[in-house]
């Protein structure tokens, strides 16, 4: 089994992180806002130890309280400490707003991504894949902003800050408490390393695991038959005993290196201190506010680092994370492109493909040479087995894929020069397998024209013949929709689908029919509606029944990519070639 | 605390980690309250002027110590305790894995994967936390917090202490309730996330429709809508989760403020030294932690009664399937099916009635039907999978089958099944699923009778290409031979295919079945389809509807009755024919997928 896990380089890190920090300059003052936010609350929270410094040297030690200054030193405690906490709360909060701002804006960006790219990536990628990179991994950054980035920011100015603090109270003590800093970075490093390797790799065995359990539940019934509940039994245990292993290493790596090791030379560095002060205390007098403060600041020294350091993990996964979304973002395999050089317009509707060579692959050819022309008002069919290149023509004509051999024009115009508002707004497609939004019955026939109104809405379901069963339903054109339409039969979803098309008015209809079985009463309405459709519109139809395509002006019969004949029905029949086959074949099935 | 309870076996077994553990944490509370003093202590000596180099260089060497010790016993109670956590986690886990495996197909088809998933992931984690991060909160409340509390009061003044802890509990109290209102919040962010989760997977699965009215720029609109609204509602939630740290720094503030004013006022009394006082301000530091943690530990062990009661109930579901094992030799011979009248446990519909035949052994047997006719039904039976109330319903060598051990009685059976599930893992893997280092002859000898070898050969990696989503998609008809090879393979005294040929074209069904005949003498088969050819050369064929027998007989005997069986056997070939003719045109253009 191989695992999903990710390593970035370091290099790789960098640049994502630098990536998506980009992402948070279009908010420059929330930033700034934070910022200062952020600097006030340190500047505060340094300043308590100060000032209890000053209280215990300059008035404690030697038992003096004039009032007054006892006064103002209590104002300031308060103040500084009321200011801290607004400052704290807002600072948190208001990096939370950039982290959400931030995510809003990658999500609409990945989101506008997926309308540009074409049916080429759709048909690599898994769609939950897809869905995964615009919701989990966006959340994950998420994660990554509000818990990671805003310790990170804390932590980066609170060490400064509290070294500054030492520096004032003490240089030479405070360069000597600098030789911890190297350690720590060593440890830190040291810990990224390892912690890198094994979490991804304790991920990874996790994955496997819950992977092996649910594809277990699901075969459950074929262990059992062929009696092999004990082998799989053994091989999850093994499995499970490998990922407990990994999770004691990562125990005893956090144990090492995390915050046991940090408290550790917390605690030298308090001997460093009281040693400091106390040789000197030997020479010259050394007061004990001094000492009070000094130690409170190295504790805020090593605190944002604990946190630091337990943070690493998220910060890490969340870069992978990311780095998966602008995958996405990057990808080139946009849908075909339009050159518009003139405002072409579609005015009679005569569809014509040209010598149309076609691969989707770049080594097989799926369309051979294909040449035919659908005048204004006619029908033309198409048939075929699966992989004969029917669909392609579709695709092609929708200009789902682009192609390079030979030409597809409406009305004299190349398909790659018509305005796609144009293309849109007379070309009708009925999808084979018709997909039912969340919503309800007007919203799906609607979708998202802004124009359309009821009326146009149910004079559509009207005329395909979807009013009889939309007019028994409860709630009628109201009724919402469950998942996927699961409430309706394939012949209901199939007129709903006729009616979203015929709503726009097309002048060109193409049409993929369903292979589905479909009930014979809404058969014959299916059948009846299609009549309806086609009269008067350009079509070009795929059939799977070659008893709704008998009418046809003209009927195409390709096989690997060639058309192998063609005529009107009883001109195929007469022929007694592979149409004639097929009609027998179909016709058989009593 | 119920959870502990039933955790009791648990903690019992790892009773040494947990004794060692919470010792070490015993012994880390110690030693943390070690420096504050030593700190108090210096800073009077100073101020007195009665430090000498020995006491600081005894001081020193002894914080040193203390340094190294609590390194060590942080470790090993976080080794021990965490440790004992994750053992836990593996222990159920592993439990949960072999209940799984002993429940009867009932049991799955009342419970969604999902479900039983989410039992073996956020459940068992729900339980670690509570056996490892659980008994760390409340061990760390209790020792920490009561260890720093005594000595304050101890060492410093009992007075001080009352003072300065008045007002931390407000810091829990204020904290669970943020945590109250945070939780409901969280669900309805978390509610407006999921459907931002809905609307992008629609949106991805409509693609073609929203791309074919160029709807692509209004369907962002809609999503950047259900995204603003998730944003709306996590700032909601960021905005009390925001208090937690402000919060605990005013809280904090007020009780350093009242212990420096108070102290210092018993510090010019001459109550307490000023070392003593710095010495209680440091400990007032280590309070807010175990303060904090006892709010966890009742969020944490909340979580994991709830997780741990759902994993039990599972445990303590019993298998439908009878264990009345009266014999323990593997059943063999003729199988007989007695059924007047059966139900599938929970539907009121009658799935099977006057089911009477015998299959002699040796014998093969087809049955045919329209799909829900009942002959899965009549498979589902003879393999156990639901158990008739009535006995000697379904006997094999005249011994009712509810006496035989279900794994004997399953040691009969090569079963291929309708919807030919594969492992993902190799083809090699899957064919020798019953003996993983069975000879890779035996492999090659199941694939070539199911006739699957020639396209696994074309396969870059052979036997070895892996199966499923991270592997090749195999056609529909490719599984169902391989699942028929992982049945031959061990050569069963009676082989089931259930609807198995239904994938694979006319000739490669004849195929198959020759290799079965000339293969198997002397051995019993079970084959269920929708084709009559597959059933032509069946000693014995049933013919379902309704789930009654409604004509029953050999090739022979049904064409002459000129029944159901009859009139679909000569439509099918008719079809076969025709459709034979068209491919030959075709020049073959499709081979096994129709």
């Amino acid at each position: 089994m191989t695992t999903d896990v990710i390593n970035l380089t370091l290099k790789d890190q960098f640049r994502v992180l630098g990536r998506l920090l980009k992402y948070t300059l279009p908010f420059k003052g929330i930033l700034a806002l934070a910022f200062t936010m952020l600097i006030i609350s340190t500047v505060m929270g340094v300043m308590t130890p100060y000032l209890v410094m000053i209280f215990i040297d300059d008035y404690l030690t030697p038992s003096i309280f004039p009032e007054e200054d006892i006064m103002w030193l209590i104002i300031a405690f308060i103040t500084v400490n009321v200011v801290a906490v607004l400052t704290t709360y807002w600072q948190i909060y208001l990096l939370q707003v950039l982290a959400f701002k931030v995510i809003q804006q990658l999500r609409i960006d990945a989101f506008q991504k997926i309308g540009k790219l074409g049916m080429t990536y759709f048909d690599k990628v898994p769609s939950g894949s897809v869905v995964s990179r615009l919701t989990n991994d966006t959340q994950a950054i998420v994660d990554m902003f509000t818990s990671v980035l805003g310790t990170f920011l804390m932590a980066i100015f609170m060490v400064i800050s509290s070294f500054v603090m030492m520096f004032i109270l003490d240089v030479k003590l405070a360069f000597i408490t600098l030789i911890f800093m190297p350690v720590i970075i060593f440890i830190l490093l040291v810990y990224r390393k390892y912690s890198a390797r094994y979490f991804s790799h304790a991920r990874g065995l996790l994955s496997d695991m819950n992977a092996k359990l649910s594809e277990s539940i699901e075969g459950m019934k074929i262990i059992q038959v062929f009696n092999q509940e004990k082998r799989l039994q053994r091989e999850f245990e093994v499995i499970n005993e490998e990922h407990y292993q990994y999770n004691l290493r990562t125990i005893k790596l956090d144990g090492l290196l995390l915050r046991p090791a940090i408290d550790m030379i917390y605690i030298l560095s308090i001997v460093v201190i009281l040693s400091y002060f106390g040789f000197l205390s030997f020479e010259t007098s050394v007061t004990a506010g001094v000492i009070f403060a000094f130690i409170q600041y190295m504790e805020r020294f090593f605190e944002p680092i604990n946190q630091v350091s337990q943070n690493l993990n998220i910060f890490q996964q969340a870069l992978v994370a990311a780095s998966r979304v602008f995958t996405l973002l990057d990808d080139d395999r946009h849908e075909p492109a339009q050159i518009i050089k003139k405002e072409y317009k579609i005015t009679d509707g005569q569809v014509e493909f040209k010598n149309v060579t076609f691969s989707y692959d770049g080594n097989v050819d799926v369309l051979k040479n294909i040449s035919f022309k659908v005048l204004p008002g006619t029908t033309t069919a198409l048939v075929g087995h699966t992989g004969s290149g029917k669909s392609s023509i579709i695709n092609l004509m929708m200009r789902f894929y682009e192609y390079e051999h030979g030409e597809i024009l409406i009305d004299g115009h190349s398909i790659k020069e018509l305005p796609k508002e144009e293309m849109k707004n007379n070309i009708g497609l009925v999808l084979q397998d018709p997909f039912i939004f969340y919503g309800t019955l007007t919203s799906n026939i609607k979708l998202y024209h802004s124009t359309m109104t009821f009326e146009m809405v149910r004079s559509a379901a009207d005329f395909v013949g979807a009013d009889s069963f939309i007019n028994k339903l409860k709630n009628r054109y109201e009724q919402k929709v469950v998942e996927k339409g699961a409430d309706f039969s394939s012949g209901e979803r199939q007129l709903l689908a006729f009616a979203r098309t015929m709503a726009t008015n097309p002048k060109i209809l193409i049409l993929d029919e369903a292979t589905a079985n479909i009930d014979s009463s809404t058969e014959e309405k299916i059948q009846a509606s299609l009549m309806k459709m086609r009269s008067g519109r350009t079509t070009l139809a795929i059939a799977h029944r070659l008893s709704t395509i008998q009418d046809a002006d003209e009927i195409l019969v390709l096989n690997k990519g060639e058309i192998v004949e063609r005529g009107t029905h009883d001109e195929l029949v007469q022929l007694k070639g592979i149409y004639y086959k097929m009609y027998r074949l179909q016709n058989s099935k009593q | 605390m119920r959870v502990f309870k039933n955790l009791g076996w648990f903690f019992k077994l790892e009773k040494k980690s947990y004794i060692i553990g919470l010792v070490m944490l015993v012994l880390v509370a110690l030693m943390e309250l070690v420096p504050p003093q030593v700190i108090g202590r210096v800073i009077d000596q100073i101020t007195t002027e009665t430090l000498t180099s020995n006491t600081l260089i005894l001081f020193g060497v002894m914080l040193v110590f203390v340094a190294i010790l609590t390194y060590i016993f942080r470790f090993f109670w976080r080794v021990m305790i965490f440790g004992a956590s994750n053992r836990l986690g593996r222990t159920l886990r592993e439990r949960l894995f072999k209940k799984y495996s002993v429940m009867s197909p009932a049991f799955f088809g009342k419970r969604r994967t999902g479900d039983l998933m989410a039992h073996a992931t956020n459940d068992i984690n729900a339980v670690q936390m509570t056996a490892g991060a659980g008994i760390l909160t409340i061990a760390d409340s209790v020792i920490t917090g009561g260890a720093v509390l005594i000595t304050m009061a101890l060492t410093v003044s009992p007075k001080l202490t009352l003072i300065a802890m008045i007002p931390l509990p407000f810091m829990v109290i204020l904290t669970s309730w943020y945590g109250s209102i945070l939780s409901r919040l969280f669900r309805v962010a978390q509610a407006a996330f999921s459907s931002l989760n809905d609307k992008t997977q629609e949106s991805i699965a409509g693609i073609k429709v929203t791309k074919t009215f160029g709807y692509e720029d209004e369907d962002l609109k809609d999503f950047t809508n259900l995204s603003d609204d998730v944003v709306k509602k996590n700032l909601k939630v960021a905005k009390i989760d925001a208090l937690f740290d402000p919060t605990i720094t005013a809280i904090i503030a007020i009780s350093y403020f009242l212990s420096i004013f108070f102290g210092a006022r018993m510090v010019v009394a001459d109550e307490i030294t000023l070392g003593q006082l710095v010495t209680f301000t440091t400990y007032l530091g280590m309070m807010v932690w175990p303060l904090l943690a006892l709010g966890w530990f009742f969020n944490l062990i909340e979580r994991g009664k709830a997780s741990y009661d759902r994993i039990e109930e599972i445990m303590n579901t019993k298998s439908d399937i009878g264990t009345n094992v009266t014999s323990d030799v593997v059943p063999s011979g003729d199988i007989t099916f007695n059924v007047s009248e059966f139900s599938f446990p929970g539907e009121a519909e009658v799935s099977l009635r006057d089911i009477h035949f015998t299959l002699k052994e040796g014998k093969t047997l087809g049955i045919v039907g329209r799909t829900g006719s009942g002959k899965s039904s009549i498979i589902r039976l003879l393999l156990r999978e639901f158990d008739t109330d009535a006995d000697n319903t379904v006997a094999v060598n005249g011994v009712d089958i509810k006496q035989a051990d279900i794994k004997n009685l399953r040691q009969l059976f090569g079963y291929v099944p309708q919807d030919n599930f594969l492992f993902s893992t190799t083809i090699r893997n899957n064919i020798a699923f019953t003996n993983p280092d069975i000879n890779i002859e035996k492999i090659y000898r199941a694939a070539e009778l199911s006739y699957i070898h020639q396209d696994i050969t074309a396969f870059p990696a052979g036997y070895d290409t892996i199966v499923g989503e991270r592997g090749v998609s195999l056609s529909g008809g490719q599984k169902q031979r391989i699942s028929i090879a992982r049945a031959l393979i061990e050569n069963p005294e009676v082989l089931i295919l259930d609807d198995s040929l239904s994938a694979v074209d006319a000739e490669t069904e004849t195929a198959i079945l020759n290799n079965i005949e000339q293969n198997r003498r002397g051995k019993t088969n079970i084959i269920t389809a929708h084709r009559m050819s597959a059933v032509r050369d069946a000693d014995l064929i049933l013919v379902m509807e309704d789930g009654r027998i409604i004509e029953r007989g050999n090739h022979a005997s049904l064409t002459k009755a000129k029944g159901w069986y009859y009139e679909t056997f000569k439509t099918q070939s008719l079809r076969q024919s025709l459709s034979k003719a068209l491919d030959e045109t075709l020049e073959g253009g499709r081979a096994d997928d129709n």
